[in-house]
């Protein structure tokens, strides 16, 4: 009898291991998901909550890096974006889940960059896990309720010359002017987010 | 008299030898400097599409990686030990880099030659990489590196986003290569 027990504690063992070491990201909330609020550090150290942090008429959460060249190639998209729907409403906030950056690189990162957004750690990629967010940088734009109304890339082309798309600046502009998202979802792609 | 030109003869072939040994030095030199060379064609959705769809008398591995992406960066070693062992045994392998356009003809191919890779390499330039990937896989979601293989028929058999386990992907190899007595689509 105890050697039946050892042998389905070895295989519950065997399949939690299993499940552990896969190597797909978790899958992304649905849109129209509610993102339930979260608290992380920030920068300097201290708490920062998503409803703290949101826009009275949408956030948009951008999954960034600081050594990644794709996410970099954005840092003034992304700059102006949270610049240009400040004023309408919209926050932007940055997450960092890279295990290898820590709060002091992404503080010199922001300040060397201009980047004037909040920028938060997510230290274990709880976050990203929870997000399916798997790389940078990867946007999620949520409506003034937390609903997911957006997921994917800022736009078509890491070069600011060749865009050709601006897939979350038209899903803002949708949700702004109260007109249906027409493209909620589009491949982010980027560098892999490091997990811990 | 006999000894006067013994002496001769011997300076002169000394100052011949070493006109003669810094000469074979740059000869070898230039030789090292261009013996590896790497062509990174680019790559659209169609061509893409034609490659990975098309009847071919031979398993085909694609793997597409970035300089910039470490896990790529890191299992690339594998790969082209992968590929120094199963191409005569008919594998073909290329590799498809989501680098920008600009890295073509710099970090890219630079790469490849550290790296002693010979397999074609594309870098894919198409103003919009959506498609492309869908191209590939619905169910990919442009996370790099990613390793696919196709079965002669041009039908995918295997798929493995992150870091390959090579001995897992030996495996699947395997299973193509020794298909029909491992007599599959040589040349």
């Amino acid at each position: 009898m105890k050697t039946r027990n050892l042998s389905i504690l070895l295989a519950l063992v065997f399949v939690i291991a299993g499940v552990a070491f896969a190597n797909e990201v978790p899958t992304p909330p649905a849109i129209g998901s509610t993102i339930e609020d979260f608290t992380l550090p920030d920068v300097n150290g201290g708490d920062r909550s998503l409803k703290s942090l949101a826009g009275k008429n949408g956030t948009v959460l951008l999954f960034i890096a600081v050594q990644c060249p794709v996410s970099n190639a954005y840092n003034e998209r992304m700059e102006q974006l949270a610049q240009d729907y400040k004023a309408k409403g919209i926050a932007v906030i940055g997450i960092n889940a890279n295990a290898a950056e820590d709060a002091d690189a992404v503080k010199s990162h922001a300040a060397e960059h201009k980047l004037s957004f909040p920028i938060l750690k997510d230290p274990g990629n709880k976050i990203a896990d929870k997000l399916g967010a798997s790389v940078t940088p990867e946007a999620y734009f949520l409506d003034a309720k937390n609903k997911l109304v957006y997921h994917g890339r800022i736009d078509n082309s890491r070069n600011a010359a060749q865009v050709e798309s601006s897939d979350l600046r038209n899903a803002l502009d949708a949700a702004l002017g109260g007109k249906p998202v027409e493209k909620t979802e589009a491949r982010a792609f980027g560098c892999s987010i490091k997990r811990g | 008299m006999r000894r006067v030109k013994a002496f001769v003869l011997i300076v002169l072939c000394v100052l011949l030898a070493s006109l003669a040994a810094p000469a074979q030095k740059k000869k070898s030199g230039a030789a090292k400097e261009a013996a590896p060379k790497v062509v990174v064609e680019p790559i659209d959705t169609d061509k893409l599409k034609d490659i990975l769809t098309q009847q071919r008398q031979r398993p085909l591995l694609v793997n597409f990686w970035a300089t910039f992406c470490d896990p790529c960066r890191d299992e690339f070693p594998d790969l082209v030990k992968i590929d120094k062992e199963y191409r005569p045994q008919s594998l073909e392998f290329v590799t498809v880099s989501l680098d920008d356009f600009t890295d073509i003809k710099t970090t890219v191919p630079e790469f490849l030659v550290a790296m002693k890779a010979t397999m074609p390499a594309y870098l894919l330039n198409v103003p919009d990489p959506e498609p492309a990937i869908d191209a590939v896989d619905p169910r990919w979601r442009g996370d790099l590196p990613a390793t696919y293989l196709y079965n002669e028929k041009g039908e995918m058999v295997y798929r493995h986003i992150g870091r390959v386990d090579p001995a897992e992907l030996r495996k699947e190899i395997e299973k193509l290569v020794k298909k029909g007595d491992g007599q599959s689509g040589r040349r």
